[in-house]
């Protein structure tokens, strides 16, 4: 047995922002690196979905495009995908089809619309989850953009932007030791390696809690209303994060930390070095809706 | 003694598994309109991580032998998907239906069963099941569970219930929170110890852990093959884990609740998060008292 190792009471001495400090050796955005610092958007809107958990498509785009403005300091959400997709790009949409909690189709087309009317062709965009492996557009793929549902995970912790990347290797339970924690190892595969443009973690309905493998259970969901845009995936995560695990302290009144522990957004930063987890380097902009916003 | 009864007990287990033929057999062609809608799928071992990805690795841990997936439709209606997991034990399908048990209601079908928002999963012998449909109305919620009973009455074989439950203070417990394993990467989903297997646990072990109803500590308790294995492995929590606490059983952690351990025989029973010292003095006590 080895002398040290890393114990539920060492996650207790570092609770809060001390347990997310580290440095970043490796950023996957240079001008991000540059800064230091990761600019991150939470968008919210009280009527994006209904008591059913039905998307409005109008909101919905509203959402995107006001996040993207936001993110990029820009006058139109036109401006903004001109500059992470140029005409001659080749896009992967990297979506996530969970039957229970799946990207809204009204994003996937939302999406796909706007980085049309940045001039890339309609054949050279596909969107795809379980089978980018052999989705020619992702084997040519130039850029890629990412987005799924944030939810508890029974292994990893939970599931966002940085797991979505799992379909990408030919061998997924290569990344499963402890709870996962390398998965920020898969952004550095050549097919996805620089690439990735835009990570969206959808918060609409998350998933705060799940008992066992692939469990869902709409108790265990609320409607945030919600969007965290970035270019940083690790930063989209930590927020994702945090907002996840106030909600778990709403519902079952008391600090209740994930199971598992959430290893590898961490360790995306401190180890794999491809973004910013410490909360103290994301700028993070508010926008819109702030009831029950918990962060 | 008691502990080569226990292994008997595991080893006449009926552990063949059935043929994939053997295993369709135990499913209808349709019912209640539901017809097999596409061919039926099989996954043994690490080729689950086809079907899902990480989760996988939950059944893996628990023996995990053969996956029959299997999905149903009918005009109009949301589809029916049936999974029969054969763990191989007893012990492991239970296991499997307490890592996601306290979702919600008890059904009386195969040993043990609960059903809610459309998902009914029990156990039965050495199969663990679930049959699920995506939105549940009446007509789903009847059709999920007679599928589910017609299962059921087709495995013949009984399994027991693992030995070590019967050391649980009955009534004191939330029975929702009881989970049973073998493995430290299942503790650590339920209750994170650490990284490292401090506690020793292997596939001959026997773990159940609780949440204690009076002040909502965790009661792990883990029986080993032999009093030296529980003695090393008390040996190697109490070093890593409460370091200080070499001259005393329990200590105050960083959260301000309490930890303690015991080694009895060949049992270990530890409290965590116990809501005093004398809350988990108390509990550590009244287990000891109740091995044998």
């Amino acid at each position: 047995m080895s002398e040290s190792t890393m114990t539920r009471r060492d996650f207790l001495r570092t609770t809060g922002a001390a347990a997310l400090v580290g440095t970043a050796r490796m950023s996957l955005l240079a001008e991000q690196n540059a800064q230091n610092k990761a600019r991150i958007i939470l968008i919210r809107h009280e009527n994006v979905v209904d008591k059913d958990g039905k998307v409005d498509r109008a909101i919905i785009e509203e959402m995107l495009d006001e996040a993207m403005v936001k993110l990029f300091n820009v006058e139109s959400a036109d401006k903004a995908w001109t500059q992470i997709v140029k005409p001659s790009d080749v896009v992967g949409i990297k979506t996530n089809v969970w039957r229970y909690l799946r990207t809204p189709l009204e994003l996937e087309d939302a999406m796909k619309r706007r980085i049309m009317a940045a001039g890339v062709q309609e054949k050279n965009i596909d969107i795809d989850d379980r089978g980018v492996l052999s989705n020619p557009i992702f084997a040519q793929a130039t850029a890629l953009i990412n987005a799924r549902p944030m939810r508890a995970h029974n292994w990893s912790g939970v599931g966002g932007c940085l797991k979505n990347y799992i379909m990408f290797t030919p061998n997924p339970p290569d990344y499963h030791p402890e709870s996962c924690i390398d998965l920020g190892a898969l952004w550095k595969l050549p097919i996805v390696n620089g690439k990735t443009r835009l990570n969206i973690l959808v918060m609409l309905t998350p998933q705060f809690h799940c008992l066992g493998p692939h469990h869902f259970d709409k108790e265990f969901t609320w409607p945030y209303k919600g969007m965290i845009v970035g270019t940083d995936p690790v930063a989209v995560d930590a927020v994702g994060l945090k907002i996840i695990e106030a909600q778990r302290t709403v519902y079952f009144k008391e600090e209740t930390p994930m199971r598992p522990p959430v290893r590898h957004i961490k360790a995306a930063q401190e180890k794999h070095g491809i973004g910013i987890a410490d909360p103290r380097r994301i700028d993070l902009v508010k926008v819109g809706w702030t009831e029950g916003i918990l962060i | 003694m008691p502990v080569i009864l226990l292994f008997l007990t595991f080893a006449m287990t009926p552990s063949d598994t059935l043929t994939q033929t053997a295993m369709q057999e135990l499913l209808p062609t349709s019912l209640r309109g539901w017809d097999v809608s596409e061919p039926t799928r099989f996954y043994s071992g690490r080729e689950i991580f086809r079907y899902m990805d990480g989760a996988g690795e939950v059944y893996l841990a628990y023996g995990f032998r053969r996956l029959l997936v299997q999905r149903y439709a009918r005009p109009n209606h949301e589809e029916i998907l049936v999974e029969i997991f054969d763990m191989g034990l007893a012990r492991s399908a239970f296991g499997a239906f307490t890592n996601m048990g306290g979702r919600g209601p008890v059904v009386d079908i195969g040993q043990g069963g609960e059903f809610k928002t459309g998902l009914l999963s029990f156990w039965k012998g050495r199969y663990f099941v679930c049959v699920m449909i995506d939105r549940e109305d009446d007509e789903a919620a009847h059709a999920v569970l007679e599928l589910g009973k017609w299962i059921s009455a087709k495995i013949k074989e009984q399994g027991s219930k693992p030995d070590i439950l019967r050391f649980l203070p009955d009534g004191s417990y939330a029975s929702s929170s009881l989970r049973y394993f073998f493995r430290n990467e299942i503790l650590n989903i339920h209750y994170y110890v650490a990284d490292a297997n401090l506690l020793h646990l292997h596939e001959q072990t026997d773990a159940v852990l609780v949440r204690m109803i009076s002040d909502k500590s965790y009661l792990l308790l883990v029986q080993y093959p032999t009093s030296e294995q529980a003695d090393s492995a008390c040996i190697d929590f109490s070093r890593h884990y409460m370091p200080e606490g070499r001259e005393k059983r329990i200590i105050q952690t960083e959260n301000k609740k309490w930890t303690g351990c015991v080694r009895h025989k060949n049992f270990l029973v530890v409290v965590f998060d116990g809501g005093s010292q004398a809350q988990a003095q108390n509990l550590l006590e009244d287990i000891r008292r109740r091995l044998p």
